[in-house]
């Protein structure tokens, strides 16, 4: 994920405003958890986090396998509406309309593209059923046991948790996964809260090959796009 | 308690069932998979790994996977056996010329230990098509009446219209709820 992205889709629907890819925030570094520092990350250590984490927990080099994100794709399941959606040009033609507004340091900071920040409007919050749709490639090499761990949090509450299995994924593969889910449903409060405190809801996405961690992506989010502040 | 035990004891907690979609390249796998989960279906081209579906179906949860059928990618189907609840092998109706490869692909795969355990959906796709044969022709040229080691049914169906798709899924839903969750 990274500045090479294209939005196919925005400003639709009235659910999304606008999404970047932010430069490296000052209180996420690229040095790993001190205690954490000799040790290889496993699907239970990430499980047992109560909040978001303040580092990521692996160098961008330690995905060896060459996956790669190229597409992201929100869909609203009841009225069939691509609510958001990013892509990877394929490299061959990348073109001048690739989003421009990214600056050029991010090219050499070692997390671009770790870090997404998405605004969406608070109807984003009242929807019920939902699409999240991920696409990746696969480099020369066989990958056994490609596993997912995402977690929501808003400040530190936990609001999500996803974890799925992939399993292995055939060398120079393109490969999509869409999970089909209901919203989980919150209380008015925490929804006003959230509309609220833009960016205090966050998410960590962690992938793992063979219960070892390759992958550590952070998002954050707002839903008071479109609102008067 | 044997490891199968364990196993469907897991599943049943969650009614989790794993459906793995093969069948030869431009079946319709992928279109089916979209079009049963309300996806547009104007932009599929071949499938170079897998799509993954998770999704609420009737209180289960569906893990549904889609891999390539091209010949290259046919040696790594194995490697996606393992737990399939649900097999659906899906057949291109018109291609008449391959159905023979079809029907080969399809009693080599059933031989496979990993699958002994699955139900078996064939699905007789693209009726839309003119010259797309029947389901009691397929029937015949597919040898089904041969397979003793699984529960199996063929429907005919229609990826592009949405035509039974529905009711293919839906029996083979009831034939693994019948097996694995009414055990104990």
């Amino acid at each position: 994920m990274g500045l090479e992205f294209k939005l196919l889709n925005a400003m639709r629907h009235g659910y999304y405003i606008r999404y970047s890819c932010v430069k490296k925030r000052d209180n996420i570094t690229n040095k790993p958890l001190l205690q954490l520092e000799s040790k290889v990350i496993t699907p239970e250590d990430v499980l047992k986090l109560s909040k978001i984490t303040e580092t990521y927990l692996c160098d961008p080099d330690a995905n060896i396998y060459d996956i790669d994100f190229t597409r992201f794709k929100i869909r609203d399941l009841e009225s069939g509406a691509v609510l958001f959606e990013i892509a990877k040009p394929v490299t061959e033609n990348i073109d001048d309309t690739t989003e421009k507004n990214m600056e050029n340091e991010e090219l050499i900071d070692p997390n671009s593209g770790r870090f997404v920040r998405y605004q969406f409007t608070p109807q984003f919050l009242k929807l019920k059923t939902v699409g999240a749709t991920v696409e990746f490639t696969v480099g020369n090499r066989p990958v056994n046991r490609f596993r997912m761990i995402e977690r929501h949090f808003f400040r530190d509450k936990l609001l999500k948790t996803f974890d799925f299995e992939f399993g292995f994924c055939i060398p120079f593969s393109r490969n999509t996964c869409e999970h089909i889910y209901e919203f989980p449903t919150l209380p008015v409060d925490l929804v006003n809260e959230m509309i609220a405190s833009p960016f205090e809801t966050r998410s960590d996405s962690f992938y793992f090959v063979d219960d070892c961690l390759i992958m550590h992506n952070k998002a954050d989010y707002a839903y008071n796009g479109g609102m008067s502040t | 308690m044997g490891f199968l035990t364990v196993l469907k004891k897991m599943k049943q907690k969650e009614k989790e069932m794993r459906i793995l979609m093969l069948g030869l390249d431009n079946a319709g796998k992928t279109t089916i998979l979209k079009r049963f989960n309300g996806e547009s279906i104007n932009t599929i081209s071949p499938t170079l790994g897998f799509n993954i579906k998770t999704l609420e179906h009737r209180g289960f949860k569906l893990n549904m996977w889609d891999v390539g059928g091209q010949k290259s990618l046919r040696s790594y189907w194995r490697n996606y056996f393992e737990c399939t609840d649900g097999l659906i092998w899906v057949v291109d109706s018109a291609d008449k010329r391959r159905l023979e490869d079809c029907k080969n692909e399809l009693h080599v795969l059933l031989q496979e230990e990993r699958l002994s355990g699955a139900t078996l959906l064939i699905f007789a796709n693209k009726q839309d098509l003119p010259g797309a044969c029947a389901v009691e022709e397929l029937r015949d040229i597919l040898e089904l009446e041969k397979i003793k080691t699984h529960h199996w049914k063929i429907v005919w169906c229609s990826a592009v219209t949405g035509e039974n798709l529905l009711d293919g899924i839906d029996w083979l839903i009831n034939d693994i709820a019948a097996r694995i969750f009414t055990l104990d």
